[in-house]
């Protein structure tokens, strides 16, 4: 087993990687740019290596800097994480030739799932549905040929993408040369490859993952899948497990299709498996495989048991993956919210600042997965998620119920967040239903916050300038010292 | 004394035990049970309420019930909403981020919804587009200049 692993990563999938390792047993080696010098990640590690400035081009996607971190604090592997380096099929192989441990899969695995129009190539020949499309274009006139073909509404994704970057629906010809400029640099940007393939896009669709687990000994499983169709600007907030929507059967196939697609591509350790579900018909199609640990890996962990990362330790060290398919079951449901410094009311624009107050929800059933603390700075630099909040209850209906009463103890103050919002979304009779689509909060919910400020909390606000330390303001009383103001009373009211 | 909010003005006067709150037509009465640091705990007409609240100059951040409120204080004479007023042509930067890219140079005709220049924050584009037809007077930005939020991007007439 390794004795020391660096976390090549930030924020909270940092700390969850620490606490895997720490748990096992291995030191950890934090690293941060200029902007994390005090964030939460590099206390939580045993020692923490500065890699450069805030810009994630110069620290976090700097392969050289990260390399060089890991061999001088004697790591022997590294912890991708996800985003930055973790789908980076050159960086794997660097991590392998400085004769340290990647922890994920082989760079052959990283680089045939990484492109997509290449990987959908791959699934064809395997027998996994795909989704009608185009790869491999180049001039505007292929794109407005092949757009012709398949017809509108059409997606345009980033080749090399994930994550909603890069990707545009465009819904006339019309439209199609500025989406196309847009989405290159976006892509160019993000991945440093501005390569893109369009497809048909299917309205009302779902988006239901497998998470597939294997390890280098040939043996590879699936646990289930997560739906993930509450997105926003295609980027995913809410997920759970089970999905509502999937039959036994369709469980089976679906999981099936998943195991041979990883295996097409020989996959070791943790990797998910993307389909698009059309709800109307029943149909998936192969839409992309993260190569990766993901970012809602804590459902699949509270209903089957499994630490996720513990087993990418393990694995990565040569272990067996001990459990066979028919070994593996569900128990009860889970959901995540992802908690995000973001203002639902603003087109989800990004919010920045100090965070005044960050107290985090506790209880039976409750997983808060975060990398902030009161005090500290959200910046522009990074994904402006703050916490993945996760419960676990036994049906569907009593975690959604959980979700909404530990969503309503979660309070940040300081920056604006979707935890109103994501409230909102869970009352939703939609939401009951297992109605929503991945355009849904784009196209069904039009959400607005509630336009008046109540009069309890004018009250609130004005009572805390009167009566809170450092304030200045003086209510008019009979006597010039005001008995009630708790914070001129020498009792003991405030212990 | 009176203490005003997003236009919103409520009366807090001191009397007896307790404090009595008035906003419109409507008082109530109210007493503070407990004050710690961010967090308010008093009795509005015998029933009980939590509060978490926070200070940042102007803006007053408040939690109550799972529901979160950004309230900005008024100074008595000003009455406008604390924002800053720009004037229709300038357009100022939605957050803080980097110019990815500018389209067009002064003295540049330009039509009503044309994206004038691309700003990128926390890796997502945002297209900034010309609010009215018109001629650039001004460019205050350049590619790759990072900006801060509420920052003058450009001026149109």
């Amino acid at each position: 087993m390794f004795k020391k692993i660096l976390i090549a990563n930030r924020g909270e999938i940092a700390i969850r990687v620490m606490r895997a390792c720490k748990e096992l047993g291995i030191k950890t080696a934090a690293v941060y740019s200029d902007a994390d010098k005090n964030s939460a990640h590099t206390q939580f590690a045993d020692e923490a290596i500065h890699i450069g400035a805030a810009s994630p081009k110069e620290s976090y996607l700097n392969a050289d800097v990260l390399i060089r971190a890991a061999l001088s604090s004697k790591a022997n592997a590294i912890h991708p994480g996800y985003g930055f380096l973790s789908e980076n099929a050159s960086f794997a192989l660097a991590v392998e030739s400085a004769k340290l441990t990647f922890i994920g899969p082989s760079a052959d695995s990283i680089r045939a799932m990484g492109d997509k129009a290449e990987s959908k190539i791959a699934m064809k020949k395997a027998g996994v549905p795909t989704v009608p499309g185009a790869e491999g274009l180049e001039s505007f006139s292929e794109f407005e040929r092949a757009a012709q073909k398949i017809g509108y509404p059409i997606l345009v994704k980033a080749s090399a993408g994930g994550g909603g970057k890069g990707m545009r629906i465009v819904w006339d010809a019309n439209d199609l040369p500025e989406e196309i400029d847009s989405a290159r640099r976006e892509a160019l940007h993000a991945f440093g490859d501005e390569r893109l393939l369009i497809e048909k896009y299917i309205a009302d669709a779902h988006h239901i993952e497998f998470q597939v687990f294997g390890d280098k000994h040939g043996h590879l499983v699936h646990l289930f899948e997560r739906e993930c169709s509450v997105q926003r600007r295609h980027q995913k907030i809410i997920e759970e497990t089970p999905s509502p929507l999937l039959s036994q059967q369709l469980r089976k196939d679906m999981g099936e299709a998943a195991v041979r697609a990883a295996k097409a591509v020989n996959y070791d350790n943790a990797g998910t498996i993307e389909f698009i579900f059309n709800p109307s018909d029943s149909t998936f199609y192969f839409l992309e495989m993260n190569t990766r640990l993901q970012v809602e890996h804590p459902v699949t962990e509270l209903t089957t048991g499994l630490d996720l990362v513990q087993w990418q330790i393990r694995v990565a060290a040569g272990e067996h993956f001990p459990y066979q398919q028919e070994q593996l079951t569900q128990r009860g449901h889970a959901i995540e919210c992802r908690i995000y410094a973001e203002d639902p009311a603003n087109g989800f624009l990004p919010s920045t600042g100090v965070l005044l107050q960050f107290i985090e929800p506790r209880g039976p059933g409750i997983r808060v997965d975060s990398g902030f603390r009161a005090g500290d700075t959200v910046t522009h630099f990074y994904d402006p998620m703050l916490a993945k909040l996760i419960v676990h209850a036994e049906t569907r209906e009593t975690a959604a119920k959980k979700m909404q009463a530990a969503l309503r103890e979660f309070v940040v103050h300081g920056v604006v967040t979707n935890i109103d919002f994501l409230q909102d979304v869970l009352a939703h009779p939609d939401f009951a239903n297992g109605k929503v689509s991945t355009r849904w909060v784009e196209t069904n919910f039009n959400w607005t916050p509630s336009s008046k400020p109540s009069f309890e909390s004018l009250i609130a606000a004005s009572l805390s300038d009167i009566v809170m330390p450092g304030s200045k303001s003086q209510v008019a009383s009979s006597s010039e010292f005001d008995p009630y103001n708790p914070w001129k009373n020498p009792s003991g009211f405030r212990n | 004394m009176k203490i005003t909010f997003d236009n919103i003005t409520i009366d807090i006067t001191a009397s007896g035990k307790s404090y009595l709150a008035a906003m419109g037509d409507e008082a109530v009465d109210v007493e503070i049970l407990r004050a710690e640091n961010g967090r308010l705990e008093f009795l509005i007409g015998g029933d009980r309420v939590t509060a978490c609240v926070s200070s940042d100059n102007a803006k007053r951040w408040v939690t109550i019930n799972g529901r979160t409120y950004l309230l900005t204080r008024q100074s008595g004479s000003r009455r406008s909403a604390g924002g800053h007023h720009h004037a229709a042509g300038e357009l100022t930067a939605p957050m803080p981020g980097q110019v990815r890219a500018v389209n067009v140079s002064e003295g540049e005709a330009v039509a009503k919804g044309q994206t004038l220049m691309v700003l990128e924050a926390m890796k997502m584009e945002i297209r900034i587009q010309a609010s009215q037809d018109g001629v650039v007077r001004k460019l205050f930005v350049s590619q790759g200049q990072t900006v801060e939020r509420e920052q003058m991007l450009i001026d149109i007439k």
